[in-house]
């Protein structure tokens, strides 16, 4: 098993294409490979014996119906074939996600119409997906695993199907050349936003506020003055309150100030402060050391270039 | 990569079980029936088990036990290829009850094909043909509906007709090579291996005769050969069909004398007419030939007997064709040697005593051999009438017939006669065959059936050699060498006697099969080559222009595969052919171009277009508005043509 699995390996390294390539790419003889499956290996086998029977017997009715599976099997063959050959690989779009978080990546594929295309099999490390075109083209969705934030190149997808017989498996590969951005994995538990920006006179939370957000789960690093014990007893857990930040009065996400944290946990705890910071709908600005500061702003847009550049951020050392 | 089981759904399991029981049917309908009726029920308990999920081992184990021990009850202890089919087919039938993944619904599939095979080794008639075709085009169909449930496909995305509409497209595409295989592919001339015996074998003729042993063989109307001639043809009282010889008697059966089937051939002077005629001779399981008394000629892979009884090399399981060439003796053997004389003389000591004393009676009143011989005859055919229903002889099997009960038929006139003769002195012998046979008025050929099997007797006179003498035609000539339409006449079947045209026609069209689908051996593919112009092809050129027919065959696919598939829509289909019409004029349609935008643009460079974005106005709406259709439309797409550029 071993050896097939490195045969497998190297086969797959010889297979085109070796590089990455721009999309839309098609898919033509070139790059279709085609094997026989496990059960077409059985039946080869099968119409073999029969074929050297029915020829040793002389026995025509036993040869002629023999040959004709022989032709449809070889016929489906190409079949097979043809289901990928034309395919036009148009796009892979992935949203970013954090590290760690399986990357939904959406595959836009079409053909020319004419041939009938349905059942194709769509795969990416575990993942895999049914890809079925009608004349708009087809779409389907895989997942990639992500490990580490910054930019990540997806290895290649395979294509492949198994119709009309399940003979043998044609596939190809498609190997992006685009990358995708994986954000800086937030870390799970930390101490709460920073207390205002740069003044710190200035409270963040208003306990006698009148302009309360909403109440909350109590999470670790909550300050105990912010829980509303009535509706804590009421629900029977600890309820925080929070209070909407009046306008203008920015947070500031200051990595000089994250003090003895090293790197990468500096990256995870303002990953995590971005996001926080986005629930409650504060105003707030990213300052990374060699950078201009981000902000103040909110929302999705400036979200993304937070984390976009938390998740660029060079390495430590 | 982990493999997944991936559980067999609904649809599949219909298909698979529908395939795998059509696949059964010819093969049942080769075995016994009692063993057809009882494999096909176990088949039937099976398929219902295959949709439980839990199948009782007690239950698999029962089933399985049961068909074996039946078909072992049926076949006894040797093992044929009958036993082996019957084998497979209850195999086959009890295998579904573990069909729960795809995978194992393939190997199910698998196996099925292997049913029609088994089928041809036991009959290759066009009905077996027909219904391995059939149950293939099903398993290539279930095959079908396995790829699409691995690919993700729902059942009712694909119609019944769509699918195997697909696999008869497949057949048809792999139809060229297939057909360039059939001709072309080197033949054996010889095999490799025999075919294996059957357990069972079927009454026929064989090198020994015993009471009530042609009983079956008599009932039996299939064809035993068909013989066509070249020129002259016998009359029927002159077709002797000649087989096994039979000289050793003890008591009760006769049998082939091995001494005289190793010596060479005796001597025959012929005499006219010659006849020359092929013998299409149905398969028997065994190494006998027949031919017409007496051989001329002995063809190439026969041996011929001191009494002229012809052996093949090769057993007889697949229709063969002899060609031969025989005319009437003069003299055969007239110098007859005395060890040949004593063995033709040899009776078992203790048998028969009142055949004896009327034999010594009658040797006593002549000297002349020829007399006593029409003494015999005159005196069977006054006193003696032809019956099939017979009493099992005790020990005197002779003397019972001959002055009991005084009836009999062929099997006991022989016999007796040539008991009656060797206790007078004159060496005799049984020779079995066949006797006349039917002409078919369509084809131009006679048909023996095996139900035409006889046996008569040769006695050995002075001068002459041995003579044929016809006991049984002295008393029921009519029994011997009447035709089928005499028997039907005399049987007052009128309206049989209108259906045998019918027969006739039916049994010319089998024997066409037989010429052009069974005959086709590497002696025909030679004589094929021949007629087109290769002479002398040797294997090797053989495979050469095989394999170049195969190429042009193997293109054709490609071409035609890659032409792809018919757009089904035909308003659609309309639609592209419309769009290439335009594309010749380098006007095509850009790939996500609208329709209009891009009808716009044609009228734009081609000022005459003036229909085609009204045209193209009504394809939108009927393709894309809600519930709009229009009847016509597919028909002014058809019609629609660029317009002629005019003039400027």
């Amino acid at each position: 098993m071993r050896v097939l699995a490195g045969l497998r390996r190297r086969l797959d390294s010889w297979a085109r294409p070796r590089r990455p390539e721009s999309l839309p790419a098609r898919l033509d003889r070139k790059r279709i490979y085609i094997l026989p499956t496990g059960f077409g290996a059985f039946v080869t086998a099968l119409l073999l014996t029969m074929a050297i029977g029915a020829l040793n017997y002389n026995n025509n009715p036993a040869l002629l119906l023999c040959l004709l599976l022989v032709g449809a099997a070889l016929a489906s063959l190409l079949w097979t074939q043809l289901q990928l050959s034309g395919l036009d690989i148009r796009a892979v779009h992935g949203a970013p996600v954090a590290a760690g978080q399986p990357m939904p990546l959406r595959v836009h594929v079409d053909a020319a119409p004419g041939r009938e295309r349905r059942g194709l099999h769509l795969a990416l490390g575990d993942s895999d997906a049914v890809l079925s075109l009608d004349d708009a083209g087809g779409e389907a969705t895989v997942v990639l695993p992500t490990l580490r934030r910054g930019w990540l190149s997806p290895p290649r997808l395979r294509i492949s199907t198994t119709r009309p017989l399940g003979l043998a498996r044609a596939w190809s590969w498609v190997w992006p050349q685009t990358r995708f951005l994986v954000y800086p994995t937030p870390e799970a538990f930390g101490p709460p936003l920073p207390e205002g920006g740069g003044d710190a006179a200035q409270a963040r939370l208003n306990p006698s506020g009148e302009d309360l957000h909403h109440l909350r789960d109590w999470r670790p690093g909550d300050a105990p003055r912010t829980i509303a014990w009535k509706a804590s007893a009421r629900r029977d857990a600890l309820i925080v309150r929070e209070f909407e930040r009046p306008q203008g009065d920015d947070l500031t996400l200051d990595w000089q100030r994250l003090g003895a944290l090293d790197h990468e946990s500096k990256i995870r705890r303002l990953a995590r402060w971005v996001d926080e910071a986005e629930r409650n709908a504060l105003h707030y600005r990213l300052q990374l050391p060699g950078q201009a500061a981000i902000g103040p702003d909110r929302g999705a847009a400036h979200r993304h270039a937070c984390l976009r550049a938390l998740a660029l951020m060079p390495e430590a050392g | 990569m982990a493999r997944k089981v991936l559980a067999l759904d609904a649809a599949g399991r219909r298909w698979t079980l529908l395939a795998a029981a059509v696949c059964l049917v010819p093969l049942l309908l080769q075995l016994p029936m009692p063993l057809s009726v009882a494999i096909a029920i176990a088949g039937a308990i099976a398929a219902a088990m295959a949709s439980r999920r839990v199948t009782p081992g007690w239950l698999r184990a029962v089933l399985a036990l049961a068909v074996f021990g039946l078909i072992f009850a049926q076949g006894g202890m040797n093992f044929g290829r009958d036993t082996g089919c019957a084998l497979l087919a209850g195999m086959l039938a009890i295998k579904p009850s573990e069909l729960r993944s795809v995978r194992d619904a393939r190997s199910l599939l698998g196996f099925a094909l292997f049913a029609p095979f088994a089928t041809f080794l036991l009959d290759q008639g066009p009905v077996s043909l027909v219904l391995g075709l059939l149950g293939a085009v099903l398993v290539l169909a279930a095959l079908a509906r396995l790829s699409e449930q691995e690919a993700g496909l729902p059942a009712a995305g694909v119609r019944h007709a769509t699918r195997v509409g697909i696999v008869v497209k497949l057949i048809a595409i792999g139809l060229p090579l297939a057909l360039a295989a059939f001709w072309l592919f080197p033949r054996l001339a010889t095999p490799l291996w025999g075919i294996p015996d059957m357990s069972t074998a079927r009454p026929g003729l064989s090198d020994e005769m015993s009471p009530g042993g042609w009983l079956d063989l008599i009932a039996d109307d299939t064809p035993a050969m068909r013989v066509s001639f070249r020129g002259a043809e016998p009359t029927t009282r002159e077709m002797y069909w000649r087989g096994p010889t039979l000289t050793d008697y003890d008591g009760r059966r006769w049998t082939a004398s091995p001494w005289l089937r190793s010596l060479p051939p005796a001597e025959v002077e012929h005499g006219a007419p010659t006849w020359d005629y092929e013998i299409a001779l149905e398969p028997t399981e065994r190494n006998l030939l027949v031919a017409l008394e007496m051989p001329l000629e002995i063809p190439p892979g026969v041996r011929a007997a001191h009494e002229y009884t012809l052996t093949s090399e090769r057993r007889l399981d697949r229709i063969t064709r002899w060609n031969l060439r025989s005319s009437p003796q003069v003299r055969f053997e007239s110098d007859l040697p005395d060890p040949m004389r004593r063995l033709a003389l040899r009776l078992p000591p203790g048998f028969n005593p009142r055949t004896r004393a009327l034999a010594q009676q009658w040797r006593s009143e002549t000297d002349d051999d020829g007399a006593l011989v029409d003494r015999a005859l005159a005196w069977i055919r006054g006193e003696f009438a032809y019956t099939l229903e017979t009493p099992l002889p005790g020990r005197h099997a002779v003397d019972e017939f001959l002055f009991d009960y005084k009836a009999g038929f062929c099997e006991h006139f022989s016999s007796a006669f040539t008991v009656l003769m060797r206790e007078a002195g004159v060496p005799a012998r049984v020779v079995t065959g066949y006797t006349g046979g039917t002409r078919n008025a369509y084809g131009n050929y006679w048909i023996v059936r095996r139900m035409d099997a006889h046996a008569w007797a040769e006695v050995w006179l002075e001068g002459r050699g041995w003579v044929r003498v016809d006991p049984t035609a002295a008393v029921a000539p009519e029994r011997i060498y009447d035709t089928l339409e005499d028997r039907l006449g005399a049987g007052g079947a009128g309206a049989a006697g209108g259906l045998l045209p019918i027969a006739d026609l039916g049994d010319w069209a089998r024997r066409m099969w037989n010429d052009f689908m069974l005959g086709f051996d590497a002696d025909r593919q030679q004589r094929m080559l021949q007629r087109i112009g290769f002479e002398h092809i040797d294997t090797g050129r053989l495979i050469g222009l095989f394999s170049l027919c195969a190429a042009f065959a193997l293109g054709w696919m490609l071409w035609l595969v890659a032409r792809g598939e018919r757009e089904r829509d035909p308003l659609l289909r309309a639609w592209h052919r419309l769009g290439r019409r335009y594309a010749r004029l380098g006007l095509g349609r850009a790939r996500h171009e609208p329709a209009l935008a891009w009808a716009r643009r044609v009228q734009a460079a081609r000022p005459g277009e003036k229909a085609l974005v009204a045209l193209t106005a009504r394809f939108t709406a009927a393709r894309y508005a809600a519930g709009a259709s229009d009847a016509t439309l597919t028909r002014a797409l058809r019609a629609h043509r660029p317009a002629r550029e005019i003039d400027r």
